[in-house]
């Protein structure tokens, strides 16, 4: 039998295998110590392995399943095990390690839309971004309406600057009742990389509507409306947004800037000083403060 | 005054440069996702106004401005969503100088009616809003506020305006629509199958879309639109029942039957009555000496607008489901089927000579020939053809979902054949439904024979999520996609008798489809969608509706005894059925 290179990687793995630092120990219930002690065999382990996914404890689960794929790489669920193995290690947090279990299951013939998923999640924090596109369109063709998929792959599309890509993926019919607040930012801001600002005002326009406590849909549809020339539009929306979230200071930073471009300077001054008595620190706040005073004190 | 400040040079200036450093951070940073990136400002604006005189626009996603209702459809309930509103007036105006209509809503938010807890399966899953309808704030005029707007609203539209208030009074949002009630009446009920859906998979692994075991949770319902309910005319049938046709004078019913023993070669053909009986007498054997196995034999079956006769799609008789049809079915309830013939003829049955024959010019076993409709005077057939294929080649595949790339493509184009007594002729493209590169089928002849509507989508047919109605003349021309699509799955569509409406399922609210109407005017415009509201539970899909001219509680019920063997040995069969 040829031992592939999966096999010994979970080899290698086993070897520095166990409880993670700060996590509980490995300790296999009572009820399969016995057989574990009695009849060690692969099945074993992949109980346990799956008993310790049921406590959450990923890296015990994840050594668990290693042995058993270890003990007999030829088995009937194999593929099954691998892709367990995979997600094991993935909510452990080891997202490098888990590429080669998910790909490697996927070779094997597991196939469900969530071993694209974890596989494209762990892609993606590995920042195998074009990989992980792919994973995402793996993921989107189980399950079309995929709200993960569908935000995580417009977020790289988007980072790619590839906004024809975005509109392509987003702007489908079948989406319409689910579209997350992410997918109309990302939809929105595609449109908006391509010249089509009242496209986006729309659609941000009706996401707030369906998100009414998105801030970010918020400011972003305040800055459409200010490159359209619809100020008045602007303001009313962000003069609504303070009202709605009076203690957030993005709300009245958002609502400072488009006052600043209005010309109201006391009234930006205002705002500007009220986000940093909220809490924003930043610099971009105190700069923006600064600003206005200076533009106040040179129109006395 | 604001508007009175003038800025000095010296003010303009660093403006300017305010205003440039504001833009330049704007432009670096704008519209890229919003965890990544703080906010920046965008170009100049004009003065700013009292924010609170600019009303934000509400989002109403029904009626749709333009709808047009049927006289005496029971009151719909209007959706709309608001971020800026915490209660709402909705004022009707009348262009007929009538009173206007006045309510005050505190908002009501959209919810899922009853649920049937005998389609509940592991292999479904409950309703649940969408993103959109959890945000969704709803009305419902009561039946005296809707008869009123209904009215009204005849010769010309009636304008509804929603607007949103908080803090009290204070006008924030607003948004209008426009509607009006048709002086055309529905003036038929719809008869349709009311569906769990509720995909098995056997020991053996293969998925069926229904267990035999809940086979008789199928329900067969009549709704007249006039009535806030649909009566149940049919259920607990032992077998399947399919695809169904009644004659354009309602006199005649057929419907592909699948038994007994799950024999898919039977056909029910019966005079349409209050009470209804489908008897073993009554059914016709497309498949006499079970020759084709237990398989889909008839396929499509129209009854003819005189009801004289039947017409099919036949494979012939050596041919078995697995040769002349693509079947996959999927464990996902909401498209649990992909379901198209790749071979096949069209064939005629007599029933006054129990002969069953192929119609010349549509009997190539070259193409396959299927989804066959009859012109309103019986005179021409229009049907669906493409190139025959194997339905699943050698090595392709199975397909995971419905639109999987591993589907076996087949794109169908609408031909036109003349009926000629049954000697059939040359069939020739319908322009404007062939030859497009998308997969054009299931056409329906307005009762006026003035248009086809037929489905226009990517691959195959039949409950496919990309379907779209389009509209043609029936002579041919350029289709127009119609007003009435939703945004999922648009099918099976059946017209009233007097030709003025046309009822259609679509999954756009729900996985569980549902009903809509569209207006048709004489000149093939449509209106939006209504939903036909309360069809089934919430988590039972209704599908194949056809309209029967019938009185709107034509039908009481029907039973139907399908244990024994049909009694007629099968129709004799002219020509070659291959």
């Amino acid at each position: 039998m040829t031992i592939r290179p999966f096999f010994l990687m979970v080899g290698m793995l086993l070897a520095s295998a166990g409880a993670l630092p700060g996590q509980a120990p490995c300790t296999p219930p009572e009820s399969m110590k016995a057989q574990l002690q009695d009849n060690p065999k692969a099945a074993a382990y992949t109980d346990l392995g799956v008993w310790f996914a049921g406590q959450k404890q990923y890296a015990c689960a994840a050594d668990a399943f290693a042995t058993s794929l270890q003990k007999e790489p030829d088995q009937k669920d194999a593929a099954h095990i691998a892709f367990m193995f995979g997600v094991s290690l993935y909510f452990s947090g080891d997202f490098r390690e888990s590429i080669p279990a998910l790909q490697e299951a996927e070779q094997l013939g597991y196939r469900d839309g969530s071993l694209h998923l974890i596989l494209a999640g762990a892609l993606d924090q590995s920042h195998s971004t074009r990989d992980a596109e792919q994973e995402w369109r793996s993921a989107l063709e189980f399950d079309p309406e995929s709200s993960t998929a569908l935000d995580a792959l417009s977020n790289d599309l988007l980072l790619d600057k590839d906004f024809p890509a975005v509109i392509a993926l987003l702007n489908v019919p079948r989406l319409l009742g689910q579209r997350t607040p992410q997918q109309s930012l990302n939809l929105a801001a595609a449109y908006a990389a391509t010249g089509k600002l009242d496209e986006a005002a729309n659609l941000l326009r009706d996401g707030l509507n369906t998100s009414p406590d998105s801030l970010d849909i918020s400011n972003r549809l305040a800055i459409v409306l200010m490159q359209l020339n619809r100020g008045d539009e602007a303001l009313a929306l962000l003069d609504l947004a303070v009202k709605q979230h009076p203690e957030n200071a993005r709300a009245h930073e958002a609502l400072g800037l488009v006052l600043a471009q209005s010309k109201e300077m006391g009234a930006a001054k205002e705002q500007f000083e009220r986000a940093i008595a909220l809490g924003d620190n930043s610099p971009e706040a105190k700069a923006n403060l600064a600003k206005a005073v200076a533009a106040l004190g040179s129109e006395k | 005054m604001f508007s009175d400040f003038r800025p000095s040079q010296q003010t303009r200036r660093k403006a300017l440069v305010f205003l440039t450093l504001f833009a330049v951070s704007f432009l670096c940073i704008a519209f890229l996702p919003s965890h990544l990136h703080p906010l920046g400002i965008g170009a100049p604006a004009h003065a700013a106004q009292d924010a609170a005189k600019t009303l934000s626009p509400i989002s109403i996603d029904y009626p749709e401005n333009g709808s047009i209702f049927p006289p005496g459809i029971t009151p719909p309930t209007f959706l709309w969503r608001d971020a800026a509103g915490t209660s709402w007036s909705i004022d009707i105006a009348f262009a007929d100088k009538s009173a206007p209509i006045h309510v005050v809503s505190k908002g009501d938010r959209m919810t899922l009616g009853p649920i049937d807890p005998d389609a509940v399966a592991d292999s479904n899953q409950p309703p649940r809003l969408t993103t959109r309808q959890a945000a969704t704030w709803i009305w419902t005029p009561d039946a005296d506020t809707w008869s009123a707007m209904q009215a009204h609203s005849v010769a010309q539209a009636a304008t509804v305006v929603i607007t949103g208030y908080r803090d009290g009074q204070v006008a924030y949002s607003q948004s209008r629509l426009q509607f009006t009630t048709s002086r055309d009446p529905v003036g038929a009920p719809i008869f349709y199958r009311d569906v769990p859906l509720m995909p098995s998979a056997g020991v053996n692994g293969v998925v069926s879309p229904l267990a035999p075991t809940a086979i008789h949770l199928i329900h067969w319902r009549l709704r007249d639109i006039t009535r806030p309910e649909s009566h149940t005319v049919l259920k607990d049938m032992p077998t399947c029942g399919n695809c169904h046709s009644f004659s354009a004078d309602g006199k005649t019913f057929g419907m592909d039957i699948d038994g007994p023993a799950n024999d898919k070669g039977l056909y029910a053909v019966v005079p349409v009555q209050k009470h209804m009986t489908i008897d073993s007498k009554d059914m016709v054997s497309w498949n006499p000496a079970g020759q084709v196995g237990t398989t889909r034999v008839g396929f499509m079956s129209q009854v003819s607008p005189d009801g004289r006769y039947v017409l099919s799609t036949f494979a012939g008789p050596d041919l078995k489901l697995g040769d002349s049809y693509y079947v996959t079915n999927f464990l996902d309830y909401r498209f649990l089927q992909v379901f198209f013939p790749t071979r096949g003829i069209l064939a005629w049955y007599d029933r006054t000579t129990g002969q069953r024959t192929p119609l010349p010019g549509a009997d190539n076993p070259k193409y396959v020939q299927t989804d066959g409709v009859w012109s309103p005077d019986g005179k021409y057939i229009v049907f669906a053809r493409a190139e025959a294929r194997d339905p699943r080649p050698a090595g392709q595949p199975r397909a995971l979902h419905a639109l999987d790339a591993s589907e076996t493509q087949i794109q169908y184009d609408l031909y036109r054949i003349p009926f000629n007594d049954g000697k059939g002729g040359v069939a020739e493209p319908l322009a404007g439904a062939s030859g497009n590169g998308m997969s054009n089928n299931f056409p329906k002849v307005s009762p006026d024979g003035r248009w086809i509507v037929f489905v226009q989508c990517k691959n195959g047919q039949l409950m496919r999520p990309d379907s779209q109605l389009y509209i043609v003349p029936s002579t041919g021309g350029t289709a127009r996609r119609m007003r009435a699509n939703t945004s999922l799955m648009n099918s099976w569509h059946s017209f009233s008798p007097n030709g003025r409406w046309m009822v259609f399922s679509s999954k756009a609210r729900s996985p569980y489809t549902q009903m809509y109407l569209t207006h048709i005017d004489a000149d093939g415009n449509d209106s939006p969608a209504i939903l036909i509201d309360n069809t089934t539970a919430a988590n039972r899909a209704v599908n194949i509706p056809e309209f029967a001219n019938i009185a709107g509680d034509g039908i009481e019920d029907i039973a139907v005894h399908v244990a024994d063997a049909p009694k007629d040995p099968g129709p004799k069969v002219a020509g070659a059925l291959k």
